[in-house]
Parts: structure tokens; sequence; C-alpha cells
């Protein structure tokens, strides 16, 4: 595509995932960082200039010294470009040194990890003693100040044929055109196919139980949520084949472990 | 302005190279000046469809190599009556990899140079190398599918390779127009719910389609005669390849014939008459 555009604008604006290091502090102290950090990686730089960002979660209050904290991590090859969680006050006083704020990122599947206490205290929100509410971080989460970075939809409007693939990373698949035999589709969130559906689609590819897959027509080889999947070696069943249908996983976040396979009634 | 048109398939043995000897020879027919380049290293074929395998001297590998000058290779087909048609056979001794794509695209230049109106390429089976060097400089693309799904899926996969290979995909613009050609097709075998219909075939791989060539005795014949099907005037194959070449040549409102079965009368049934 690049060459055929004469008219392209100078800037172009796009949504995108980066990786970047996360780095967890559990001290503020730029004396007995120094010490810890020349520990793990000796005197050079370890990294190769990666991007980082440091969790503050685990401080509870006082202040940093963040151009210390900068120079500090510089010396191992991590640029930080901001901070994440941790009070208000820390976040404020990084802000004016030049470091922002990314806002908590917290999905179902990480919550699943650390988040044992069963559903129930879900169940009365209103009112209940904020003691409780163990995962969230100290008070009610103040509005994000930078703004949250969506990830955008991938939108393909070609036919994928035997062969191809595509993967919408970190994000929704829509595919306005075929998805024919041997062709595959990948999401980490959910997949919406305006066309036949013929080949695999695969959703939720990075453990999201919450995707789904939808298609008008749903004549699969093989659909996947979370890992869970089917195939149709017998063929699909009749009542759904060529139907618009979505897929999605029983019972939610989690224990969900079978795929609901149902029509959609699209009047 | 010439035009590349590759003839592809991704599966042999359903009429690929059969439909670049009538193609080019119906071109060559309309008035046009056309080549037609067999890159089936190692399995020279076309010279044997068109029937100037005894005149074969040098061939395409030569004159990427330098070997041989252009006009030294080209064979001038002797069955259209006019001096319209050439033929560019391929190596037989040669080892596949010395086709390189700086060497085609020095030959397709060439050509281009010397004033061709067309220039089709007849591509061997598979997606390996030889394939992918006959669709880079394609302007158009013939997929010659048969009513079968292994044919159909493989057709699916050459098209993915088009659109992710070809010199139009990778510089972006207008993608490689796609026509979609269906041979050895047998209305009565579709009825009889034996065959894809030509319907089925357009709904799975939703590119327009071109022309029907009706399965028939006919090809087998001229291919061992060495005269391209084409030639056999007031025959259904004819016929069909002279529609193909209309439609192709911008006539896209020629309906398609060949794909009805029509029962046999009761005359017909007495006598057997084909």
């Amino acid at each position: 595509m690049a060459r055929a555009n004469k008219k392209r604008s100078l800037i172009e604006f796009k949504g995108t995932t980066l990786p970047v290091v996360s780095v967890t502090l559990h001290s503020l102290q730029p004396a007995a960082l120094t010490k810890a950090a020349t520990e793990l990686f000796g005197d050079d730089a370890f990294f190769d200039g990666d991007a980082a960002v440091l969790e503050l979660d685990a401080i509870e209050d006082g202040d940093a010294d963040w151009a210390a904290l900068r120079a500090l991590f510089g010396t191992h090859g991590l640029t930080v470009i901001g901070v994440r969680g941790g009070p208000e006050t820390l976040r404020t006083s990084a802000a004016t040194a030049g470091l922002p704020s990314f806002a908590a990122f917290k999905r179902a599947a990480r919550a699943s990890e650390d988040a044992v206490p069963p559903a129930p205290v879900h169940a009365e929100p209103v009112q209940a003693p904020p003691v409780q509410a163990e995962p969230a971080p100290t008070p009610a989460p103040p509005p994000p100040i930078v703004k949250t970075v969506s990830v955008p939809t991938l939108v393909i409007d070609r036919p994928l044929r035997s062969g191809q693939q595509a993967y919408a990373r970190g994000g929704d698949l829509v595919v306005l055109a075929a998805v024919n035999a041997g062709a595959e589709v990948i999401a980490d969130g959910s997949i919406h196919i305006y066309a036949p559906l013929r080949g695999r689609a695969l959703a939720g590819a990075s453990g999201s139980t919450e995707a789904r897959i939808f298609t008008t027509r749903f004549e699969p080889e093989l659909v996947s949520i979370a890992g869970v999947y089917r195939t149709f070696e017998a063929g699909v069943p009749e009542r759904l084949a060529g139907r618009p249908t979505q897929i999605r996983l029983a019972g939610g976040a989690e224990g969900a472990s079978s795929l609901v396979i149902e029509a959609l009634s699209t009047d | 302005m010439t035009r590349i048109v590759v003839v592809t398939s991704g599966k042999g043995g359903v009429g690929k190279t059969t439909t670049s000897a009538s193609f080019s020879s119906g071109l060559a027919l309309r008035g046009f000046k056309t080549a037609v380049i067999d890159f089936d290293v190692g399995l020279r074929n076309l010279d044997l469809i068109m029937g100037c395998e005894r005149r074969v001297v040098y061939d395409l590998i030569n004159v990427i190599n330098g070997e041989a000058t252009l006009s030294q290779a080209l064979i001038k087909d002797k069955h259209c009556g006019n001096d319209n048609l050439y033929v560019l056979p391929a190596s037989q001794t040669r080892d596949k990899d010395a086709l390189t794509e700086e060497g085609v695209e020095k030959v397709l230049k060439e050509l281009e140079h010397m004033g061709f109106d067309y220039i089709v390429c007849d591509s061997p089976a598979g997606i390996e190398h030889g394939a992918i060097m006959a669709l880079t400089f394609a302007d158009e693309a013939l997929i010659v599918t048969n009513p079968e799904v292994s044919s159909v899926r493989d057709s699916d996969r050459i098209l993915g390779i088009i659109q992710a290979k070809s010199r139009r995909a990778i510089a972006g613009g207008e993608p490689v127009k796609e026509h979609l050609l269906i041979t050895r097709y047998s209305p009565k075998r579709v009825e009889d719910g034996e065959m894809l219909s030509y319907k089925d075939i357009h709904e799975i791989l939703r590119v327009k389609i071109i022309g029907v060539v009706p399965e028939s005795e006919l090809v087998l014949q001229s291919s061992n005669q060495g005269a391209p099907a084409i030639h056999l005037k007031g025959s259904d194959v004819s016929d069909a390849y002279f529609d193909i070449v209309d439609r192709f040549l911008g006539k896209e409102d020629k309906p398609l014939r060949f794909v009805d079965y029509e029962k046999p009368g009761l005359l017909k049934r007495i006598f057997g008459g084909k």
C-alpha cells in the first residue's frame, strides 16, 4: 500500500499496543534500590533500551526522587516512560516529574489468578465495607488521568482464503467477507464474521473466556474460545448449519469449560 | 500497454495448459499479438499441446541465462493462420531454480518492447517457485478450477497467494484482476448431484466466472494431435473458449453457456447421437 497513495498525509494516527517492561517497586529509597539493581544486573545495561513502567501498587506512601529513579534504571538499559497504580499523591508527583500514569489494567483473566474469593462477594457491592474489597487498589480508583489506550478493532474486508491467517492482537476482529475452509481467524477478543465462516475461528486466544464468535453463516472447521475448541467431524449440526450463529463459553469467567453454540435470531 | 495474464490453479491436471493454449490462440485469432510462456521448468508440456515440440531449439531458461535471444527462442504458432501467436517453451532439462525473478522480469520487459499485447503465463501446478514466478508479474489471473472440492480449495489457496505475493499486491494500488474459469464441467453430473455446480464454486471462491468449459472427449484428442481445442470450430469446447476470450476482451454480458443439462430427446435416445 505504501507507494500507491500519493496524497498521504504527513501525520497518521493509529492505536497500537507496545511491549513494555513492568517493574514492581517495593521501596522508593534510591540507595536500597541501587544496591538491589546492582545485585541483579551488575554494572552493565542488562536491558536494551526497553520501555518500562514502574508499578507502585506495593508502595504505601512517601515520595520519590523520580529523576534518580530514571537515572538508576537508565544505567541498566531501561527507559522509564511512566508509572502505574499506587497512592494518588505519588502518581501526581510522578506526573509533575514528567512520568504519566497509566490506567490500572486488570482483565478478567488476570483477576482469576489472584482473586480466588468466590463470587458471592461481588453480589452485593452496595455499602459493603471497603476492607472486603481486597483486589481493588486502595480507595475507589479515581478517573484515570491519562486516556485509556484501547486496542483498535481489526477489520478485514476481503475474503480470507485457504492458507491465510488473520490475528487481531489484543482486540476484536471483524471480517466482512468469507473465511474459507483452510483459513484461520484469531483474536484476543471476540470475532465477528458478517459472511460465511468455513475455516477456523479462535477467539479469546490469550485466555479471555468472555470472548465470543459471531457469524452470519455457520459452516466452520473448528471454533475455539480461550482454548476450548470443537471440531465438526460429523458435520455441523443441522439446526445451525448455514445459519447466523453465536459461540460462547458457558458459565462466564470461572469454571467455563463448555462451548455453547446457538443460533442467533437476526430479526 | 502489454497485459500479463497468468493461468493458474494450484492443483494439477485441471486444464491449465489446455486453457493457456486455447486462450492465447483465441486472443491471437481476435487480432492481438500474444506470447504464451511455459513456466513448468522440467515438465515441458505446452509445446506438445500447441504442436510445436519439434521446433523447440531454445527455451525460457536459455533466454534468462543469455544463451539465446528472445527472438531465437520464440516459436511462431502455425495454427492461427496469422503471425500473432508465439510460444516460449520451458526447459526440459534445467533445474527450476534457474528461473529467477530478475530473469523473468527481464524476459517480460523485452516482450513488452517487442510490442506484444498479451503475455499468457502457463503456471505449473503447486505453490512452489515456478508457480510463484508465473504469477508474480501478472496483471490478470485466470483461475482454472474443476467442479470438485479439492480443486476448489487449491484455487482458494492460489488466490490467497496472488493476493500476497504478486507484484501488484506488494506494491499496493490496483490488485490483480481475478477470473474464475471452470473446466471439465458436466451439467448432467451436476444435475445428478455428483458434481459441484458453478454456482456452488462461485459461492465458495467469490470470484467472477469468466466461463465454463464443458467436459469433452475432444480436449484429449486435440491435445494428442497438438492443436489447441479452440480450433475445433463448432464444437462446444471451442465455443466455450471463444466466449471466454470475448468476455476477457470486454464483452462481459455474454451469457454463460454449457451449464444447463438438456435431457436427450427421443430420437437422440434411439439413435444414440452425440
